[in-house]
């Protein structure tokens, strides 16, 4: 067959800002400036796993991986990333350009908990920053709000659903 | 053809126009001594060689720089990059590569005289095992299927039937070639049938990268699993514009049949990922958990050992104390079997049932289990469907099914009914009890009623079936059966709510246990959730020779 | 009268705080073991364990009454601890209490009534001649009379739940149109909290600090303060990090502050620890807000810089001493800060992120103190609040205290839940926290991200994903296929040659 695809890079997209570029064979190091610094995965009983890295220990959790997403709690703090070829990186950039949806989209219950009230109905007209329901979780009363404006296309909750997180409240169209 | 023109070191010519004797070739012992030199190199070019290799460099052509540039531009690889992607590194080889359109010569004149006819054919290793593959060009006349395209493809399949290996479809084609007509429609009647003759015989697999319209979208629709990249495959039987004539409706490609809308509402496509790279990287992996044809096992890991894992007390808190409470059931399967194993199929379609592969102690088996985090659970049609389709592929192939149960009932609803729920949840029934392979089943929480029958549950075959203590079994939940069974004393009661209360609760206690039924020999025992795994392990392993003759018959008759 | 066996009608970190110090007085201890958390560390420490059920319908037996004052009599209790939250400022529980004949260890019955309405508690601190805020006359019931009295005092104003605490049921309403909705949530945010629907009105503070003051008193008259404590980092009125000193005050203003806040408590003839809560503007003008008639969660900034086991205090007050010091003896050393380590996502709004504390690790040093509940293994509950553990750090100054918290924070390592640690690594990098300039609203105002980035730290887990990545799709799967198996003649070859039979 042609000449065998091979990559010299790889690419990782956060959820936001700048893309981290990795070169191929993967080093077991982590560049400053111009020195490297050696990086490595261990695991023992006191700590779990960890990363060793100038002389510190970090606490790493793979939370969830996908087929080339992942999720990484690394030092209490949460990552999302994709990880990208040199082409799917590319064709995700032009693609983002062609394609520019709408912003349309779910609402999502940022936590688990029990709608207490509901205050719109489909088909209702809004604008990002309006509460759409009412959260009720560790006894506490959450303003569900809308990052987008349009048109509420479809509610999936009703007053009295128990949602866990991440379950979809509404569906937003926009106009 | 950089890599088999390597294969040809200086013996190799030797041995291969000793093969093919070619008329004007000095076959003396001096000139094979001299075959080193220069002149005789010229020679030899000069003749036969330099057509073999005008040929080679023509077919280069397909995978050129402009190709790869016009493909990259669509967001896609070309067919040549996929295979490469997909196979094993320098195993794949190709067959047919020079065949030509059949009436290439016509007047039509329409029809380009290209080698292979817009389709790479052939076979090579996957994680070293022999896979047979095809891989429509769309840069050839739109990927469009005229005879000998066809013929290739029909090819690959019977080869691949004969050799008992796996047929994988990649699939970037306009459809049929109208040029050709008939031809080009019999193709396709070749084409499916083929893929019946291999149904449940070898795994075949397509992967849409790109359109697959009108008759097309049958050959992935009658294979085992179909994947799609996002954004770039569409599938349909009428096109929009189709759709915009008869019926005056607006529809973009994406709405109508993109990779979004199969997985998630149609059901026709089971995997789907962000770009072609991935969804082959993720077919690969997919691959690992399949045997080769129904006459093998999945290949096997080494097993950690039903052992390596302790105790794993997550799994008694995963379960809510408040049967109303939803709980992910993914997070249950992820601690029962081998880390980072589970392989969902068809995560976006009926989530309300979750199925997929994975593995237990290094052997693939395929899991089946109710959502109780999605509509609670609940069995209605789509998930009937995807269960019982999911169950019989196992079944052909070998592998044990486990199911985690979890279940409150069939979805009541006019909706449901008129649609067929009955037929649909006939096929759930039919598959699981006309399934041979080892079934495992265990109930972590509700199963109630039919569905819990269908469930897997032992009178319709189910090898061993364990509970968990928080299970409830009965022919229906506390309030509906303590609403019938105790309706007169509800109405005469002075307090009913109380009294409704009480009876529940008692209901709870007396009736909706595991204990009834585990004492009745309806399940086999009622475990400790945290030993899950090794239970699970060891029933596996006593279930690894069974073997069960079914009686002879042509084939049943599920209700479709 | 010496207290023999008390029962701590509590749970988690407060029920270890209260165990330890009672263990060094001698006095033994019984707590209430629930069926949600059956394993968890305040049990082990305690002498006795008093099992009960919890409540089948909703609420739990840490605030019912009666079966709380029946374990202390069960149990040969003479006394009983509340804690705080749940009956700690229950006015019909110590009365109860004491006319059951079980020393309840906090104020009397009056005092918690009077204070716990904030409506009375204000009128008594005008009384006393503080200032407070404007704000409605009384109670509010309805939604209209709420934007009469707004339009009175002017916007913005804050809906605070007569018997509430804790942020719930308080809401800050910035103009007419919101009234309406927010009235009624905040209402029957207090009904379902408090089960008293009651709300009023308060003129609301932009950018406010939110300072408090430690008081004890005995039985015999004798009230002072232990100095203030600021607790401006907050996040919907929920506390999360504390200190002592504030930056805000200086010696007149704390000594001037201080003696009010003993006025009040004089006014009620208050006795045991309290706390007088004050909101300070940025012109150092201060407002009475309301009084804790129970320990604090923040308690130990207070101790760690006076040197003052309060809870000692509350035992020995509660047996009848005498205040062992005088206002004059309380000196102040150092700065104290707590971080209050819960496990919440703060990526996800600090959504509460309950689970299994799969490894606990924490900092160990003469400057450091940690007041946990928790052990590696416990599970956090959905069902209660979300706290993992205070971090408490004192320096030499404020600037040392930070200095040491940026460490000991690095020091932290729990894993299996998400926990409140990113926000304190983000603050003590903060320049406007390192200055102390800081308000109630500084995180919802001032900060966008509520957690410490690094670049670096990012790097190495983008590091991780290719690693991954890399594992997943090209390791070679085939080398570990089983070699027992794969090694075999084919059956599908064996197939063909048995048919050939």
């Amino acid at each position: 067959m042609g000449e065998r695809i091979r990559y010299r890079k790889l690419y990782v997209l956060p959820t936001r800002g700048r893309s981290h570029q990795f070169s191929l064979p993967l080093k077991e190091s982590i560049r400053i400036g111009k020195r490297d610094y050696p990086i490595q995965l261990k695991n023992d009983e006191r700590f779990g796993t960890y990363v060793l890295w100038k002389n510190r220990k970090y606490p790493v959790e793979v939370v969830r991986s996908g087929q080339n997403s992942y999720e990484i709690l690394f030092n209490d703090i949460t990552y999302n990333f994709t990880v990208e070829t040199p082409f799917s990186y590319r064709r995700r950039r032009t693609l983002t350009k062609a394609i520019q949806s709408p912003l349309s989209g779910e609402i999502k219950a940022p936590m688990p908990g029990k709608i207490t009230e509901v205050l719109v109905k489909e088909g209702d007209t809004i604008s990002s920053g309006d509460t759409i329901a009412v959260l009720e979780a560790m006894k506490m009363e959450n303003e569900i709000i809308s990052a987008i404006s349009g048109t509420i296309a479809r509610l999936y909750v009703k007053q009295g659903s128990t949602v866990m997180k991440d379950d979809p409240i509404a569906a937003v169209v926009s106009d | 053809m950089v890599e088999k023109y390597h294969l040809f070191s200086q013996t190799n010519f030797y041995l291969w126009f000793s093969a093919v004797t070619a008329p004007d070739m000095p076959v003396s012992a001096g000139g094979i001594l001299n075959l080193r030199s220069g002149r005789q190199y010229m020679e030899i070019e000069g003749k036969s060689f330099r057509a073999f290799r005008e040929r080679e460099s023509r077919l280069k052509e397909r995978d050129g720089k402009k190709e790869r540039e016009k493909q990259h531009k669509r967001g896609k690889l070309t067919a040549t990059e996929r295979i490469d992607l997909l196979f094993d590194s320098g195993t794949f080889e190709e067959i047919d590569a020079f065949v030509t359109p059949c009436n290439s010569e016509a007047d039509f004149g329409k029809v380009d005289k290209v080698y292979g006819d817009g389709v790479i054919a052939g076979h090579g290793k996957i994680g070293n095992r022999l896979m047979f593959c095809y891989a429509q060009d769309f840069n050839v006349m739109g990927g469009s299927l005229g005879a000998v395209h066809a013929g290739k493809i029909a090819k690959t399949q019977e080869m691949a039937l004969k050799m008992g290996a796996p047929v994988i479809g990649l699939i970037d084609s306009g459809g049929a070639r109208i040029q050709e007509g008939i031809a080009s429609l019999s193709g396709y009647g070749r084409i499916f049938h083929n893929n019946i003759s291999s149904s449940g015989i070898i795994p075949q697999i397509s992967v849409i990268m790109g359109p697959a319209a009108g008759g097309a979208v049958y050959s992935p629709a009658l294979t085992d699993f179909v994947f799609m990249t996002s954004h770039t495959s569409y599938m349909f039987v009428t096109g929009p514009n189709v759709v915009r004539e008869v019926l005056n409706e607006e529809v973009s490609f994406a709405d109508l049949g993109g990779a979004e809308v199969h997985a998630q509402k149609s059901g026709v496509a089971h995997m789907i990922y962000d770009d072609e790279e991935n969804t082959i990287l993720a077919l690969k992996k997919f691959l690992s958990y399949l045997p080769l044809n129904n006459i093998e096992d999945p290949p096997a890991l080494p097993s950690p050992g039903p052992g390596s894992r302790g105790a794993d007390n997550r799994l008694r808190e995963i379960v809510p104390d408040d049967p109303n409470k939803g709980y992910d059931v993914k997070e249950v399967i992820r601690h029962i079997v081998d880390s980072d194993s589970f392989f969902e199929t068809s995560a976006l379609f009926a989530p309300n049932i979750v199925t997929g592969f994975s593995r237990l102690n290094g052997r693939t088996i395929g899991i089946v289990a109710n959502q109780p985090k999605v509509l609670a659970g609940v069995l209605d049609i789509d998930s009937s469907d995807k269960g019982a389709r999911f169950i019989r592929f196992c079944d052909a192939f070998n592998i044990p099914i486990l199911t985690l149960e979890d279940v409150p009932g069939f979805l009541p609803g006019i909706d449901q009914e008129h649609m067929g729920i009955i037929r649909h949840g006939a096929k759930m029934l039919y598959a699981y009890s006309e399934a041979t392979v080892p079934k495992v089943t265990v109930i972590l929480r509700k199963a109630y009623g039919g569905a819990y029958i269908v469930m897997n549950s032992k009178s319709l075959g189910g090898d061993f079936n364990y509970a968990w203590p928080t299970a409830e079994i009965a022919v229906m939940g506390p309030d509906g059966a303590v609403a019938i069974l105790y309706r007169r004393e509800l109405e005469s009661a002075e307090d009913p709510a109380a009294l409704k209360n009480e009876l529940v609760q008692r209901y709870r206690e007396r009736v909706a246990n595991p204990f009834i039924a585990d004492e009745k020999g309806y399940i086999d025992e009622v475990i400790d959730p945290a030993v899950t795994r090794q239970k699970v392990i060891s029933a596996f392993d006593a279930l690894r020779n069974k073997c069960v003759k079914a009686p002879e018959r042509k084939h049943g008759n599920i209700p479709l | 009268m010496k207290i023999k066996r008390v029962l701590i009608a509590n749970r988690g970190e407060i029920a270890v705080r209260i165990i330890s110090t009672a263990k060094k007085m001698g006095i033994e201890t019984v707590v209430m073991r629930t069926e949600s958390e059956p394993a968890a560390l305040y049990t082990e420490l305690a002498d006795f364990i008093c099992e009960i059920d919890e409540g089948v319908a909703g609420g739990h037996r840490f605030l019912d009454i009666e079966s709380v004052i029946g374990a202390a009599h069960k149990t040969g209790c003479d006394a009983i601890h509340p804690g705080y939250g749940f009956l700690s400022e229950n006015a019909y529980f110590a009365h109860k209490c004491q006319e059951q004949g079980v020393i309840f260890i906090g104020p009397p019955p009056d005092a918690i009534y009077k204070m716990g309405n904030k409506t009375i508690a204000r009128d008594i601190a005008i009384s006393a001649g503080i200032t407070v805020a404007r704000g409605s006359q009384g109670n509010i019931s309805h939604h209209e009379e709420a934007e009469r009295v707004a339009a009175t005092i002017g916007y913005p104003v804050i809906i605070k739940a007569a018997s509430g605490g804790g942020g719930r049921g308080m809401r800050i309403v910035r103009s007419e149109a919101e009234m309406e909705r927010m009235f009624n949530m905040a209402s029957s945010e207090a009904a379902k909290a408090f089960n008293d629907p009651s709300v009023f009105i308060e003129k609301y503070i932009d950018s406010p600090r939110h300072i408090e003051f430690q008081i004890l008193g005995d039985h015999h008259g004798n009230i002072i303060h232990l100095g203030e404590r600021e607790c401006s980092i907050q996040r919907k009125h929920q506390k999360l990090l504390e200190e002592a000193p504030s930056e805000a005050l200086n010696e007149e203003l704390r000594s001037e502050i201080g003696t009010l806040a003993t006025e009040i408590a004089r006014a009620v003839n208050y006795h045991s620890a309290g706390t007088v809560e004050f909101l300070l503007d940025a012109d150092s003008n201060y407002y009475f807000m309301e009084v804790n008639t129970r320990i604090q969660v923040e308690h130990p900034v207070t101790e760690m810089v006076t040197g003052i086991d309060i809870v000692e205090l509350q035992f020995r007050i509660a047996e009848g001493e005498k205040l062992p010091i005088e206002q004059n003896d309380v000196r102040i050393e150092g700065h104290a800060i707590e971080c209050r380590i819960n496990a919440e996502d703060v990526q996800a709004g600090f959504a509460p992120d309950p689970g299994r504390v799969e490894r606990l690790n924490l900092p160990t040093a003469n400057h450091i103190r940690v007041d946990t509940g928790v052990t590696e293994g416990s599970v956090i509950v959905p069902g209660y609040d979300s706290m993992i553990a205070k971090l408490i750090v004192k320096g030499d100054n404020r600037n040392d205290a930070v200095r040491r918290l940026k460490l000991a924070l690095d020091k932290v390592w729990i894993k299996g839940v998400k926990t409140t640690i990113p926000l304190f690594r983000m603050l003590v990098r903060n320049r406007d926290f390192i200055g102390g300039h800081y308000y109630t609203d500084f995180l919802e105002k001032e900060v966008t991200q509520y957690h410490y980035n690094s670049y670096y730290e990012e790097k190495i887990a983008a590091w991780l994903a290719v690693r991954l990545f890399i594992r997943e799709n090209w390791g070679d799967e085939t080398d570990r296929y089983d070699e027992g198996e794969s090694g075999q003649v084919s059956p599908w070859l064996l197939n063909k040659r048995l048919r050939q039979f």
